[in-house]
């Protein structure tokens, strides 16, 4: 019943964060900024082999994608934290990993590790079709204007097809924020799992897991603002539409307004 | 110097079972404006393509002041030549195509001094400052800082002209540069043209604006089928030529 809920947790954890709450949402943020980093590099890196005249880097490229998008991402944190382990008798990911000016708790650094890869398959379709947007005929101005392929692709078919790819990079991200809630069950804390830690001390799941979810809708939504801002500056040179950064809030949360006015 | 621009000599290629040039040879001096006419498919644009290499040649040989093009000798045969010399040769051709291909992400001076800064590694400064006189050239010096997007397609077509001439290319290709235009545009990318064919760039013009073969072209070739019909002086080609099939052609368009 809503009259048995705790509201001061709820309002507690909204507009009181203590300290390890705050630690928790900022490891949802790095790890899934990380993650998702690393997923566009490996996607990149992956579509461009899809593309190779030599075959063997396509055949890994396609291995690549079949393995990874073809299993659970729980299943790859998992193999990523414990397996290597007993697969290779050492400890692949160590308590605290030391990257010289900062350490990173090591089952963190497995879970941005697993997330990044399984990514990366996803962004290696994603980025091979963005590529396949651009007109073949700007490769072939490019190379008729004596640029090599390398530098044709880099300064030319590249850029044009961030066009293509940034729309659905800003889902891949939007869905990364979330899917990292998984990496609790190798043990780190991030906004899903103090949820879950403070819900197993109090027995109040409700109060907490609303909570929880309050504060992924404020990431997604800050997010999809800052990912108009970005397809924004990206189409600027093509369209005169020019919206405001309000208007852009207001776009993102367009769903509300239209449930008030009434379809 | 050499005595030939570009020289192309029995040039074959096909695309899986159909073979569109069936033995294509034909000759261009220095300052020559060739315009190349004739009925869709005949092959006409795969023939320039075949001039900077952006299609494979099966036989035959092309070749460009002198260096063969895209393919380099190894005892006594022909292998495909490394990226880096085709790309090199490539650098020496300037083409225009029919869909312009200027590149969206860039204004109208940085498609123009992309290639120079790039490839040929000109100083920014000077770059710029030859990339403002083509621009001016082309009498677009207004647009510099424009994104094609907001180009008519002449004014397109023009920066894509300029961009090419950046190069400083010994050869010009025109793929049907006014094909995809409005009627009204064509007319001012036909002056740029005609200037310059007029001080003396050499330029192969796959076309079906016979009223700018009349007028600019040294020669006019008829291709047909993948084969060069005929080929002969305007005033030849267009009151008595020597093909009934050029006939028939000229008589449907003209």
């Amino acid at each position: 019943m809503v009259a048995g809920l705790e509201w001061h947790i709820l309002w507690q954890r909204i507009f009181h964060p203590d300290h390890v709450f705050v630690l928790a949402l900022w490891r949802t943020i790095y790890i899934s900024v990380l993650a998702q980093t690393l997923g566009v590099v490996l996607g990149l890196i992956a579509a461009l082999m899809r593309m190779s005249k030599f075959w063997p880097l396509r055949f890994l490229s396609g291995l690549y994608v079949l393995i990874f998008r073809g299993t659970p991402v729980i299943v790859q944190i998992f193999f990523v934290y414990f397996g290597a382990n007993l697969l290779f008798g050492f400890t692949l990911i160590p308590r605290s990993v030391n990257f010289g000016l900062f350490t990173m708790d090591g089952a963190a650094f497995a879970g941005i590790l697993a997330l990044g890869i399984n990514e990366g398959s996803y962004m290696r379709e994603i980025i091979r079709a963005g590529i396949d947007a651009v007109d073949r005929g700007q490769l072939e101005a490019a190379r008729s204007l004596g640029m090599p392929y390398r530098l044709a692709m880099r300064r030319i078919v590249l850029p044009q097809a961030t066009r293509f790819i940034i729309p659905p990079l800003g889902n891949e991200f939007n869905n990364m924020m979330k899917t990292s809630s998984l990496v609790f069950f190798i043990g780190v804390t991030e906004l899903f799992g103090d949820a879950e830690i403070r819900y197993s001390t109090t027995f109040k799941p409700v109060e907490y897991f609303l909570a929880v979810a309050f504060w992924y809708l404020v990431l997604t939504s800050v997010w999809s603002v800052i990912q108009a801002q970005i397809e924004r500056r990206l189409t600027a040179s093509e369209r005169g539409d020019e919206l405001s950064f309000w208007e852009r809030v207001v776009h993102a949360w367009a769903p509300v307004a239209a449930w008030g006015r009434r379809a | 110097m050499n005595e030939h621009v570009m020289r192309a000599e029995d040039v074959r290629k096909r695309f899986g079972r159909l073979e569109v040039l069936k033995g294509i040879s034909l000759e261009v001096v220095p300052r020559e404006t060739v315009c190349i006419i004739g009925p869709s498919g005949s092959g006409k644009s795969t023939f320039l393509r075949c001039i900077n290499h952006l299609e494979k040649i099966d036989a035959g040989r092309i070749e460009v002041n002198g260096h063969l093009i895209g393919y380099r000798q190894e005892n006594g045969r022909l292998v495909e030549d490394t990226e880096a010399n085709i790309a090199k040769q490539r650098s020496e051709i300037g083409m225009v195509f029919q869909r312009f291909n200027l590149f969206p992400h860039m204004t109208a001076l940085e498609n123009v001094i992309e290639a120079p800064l790039r490839v040929r590694k000109t100083p920014k400064t000077v770059a710029i400052r030859e990339g403002e006189e083509l621009l001016a050239r082309v009498g677009l010096a207004d647009k510099r800082d424009v994104y094609p997007g907001k180009l008519s397609g002449g004014q397109q077509q023009r920066v894509a002209i300029a961009r090419a001439l950046a190069m400083k290319p010994a050869l010009m290709l025109f793929d049907e540069p006014t094909s995809a235009l409005d009627p009204e545009t064509i007319g001012e990318v036909l002056a740029v043209m005609e200037e310059l064919s007029a001080v003396g760039m050499t330029m192969i013009v796959v076309t079906h604006e016979m009223g700018f073969a009349r007028e600019a072209a040294d020669r006019v070739v008829m291709m047909d089928d993948g084969c060069v019909l005929e080929e002969g002086t305007p005033e030849h080609f267009f009151t008595s030529p020597d093909h009934e099939r050029t006939q028939q052609f000229l008589s449907k368009i003209l």
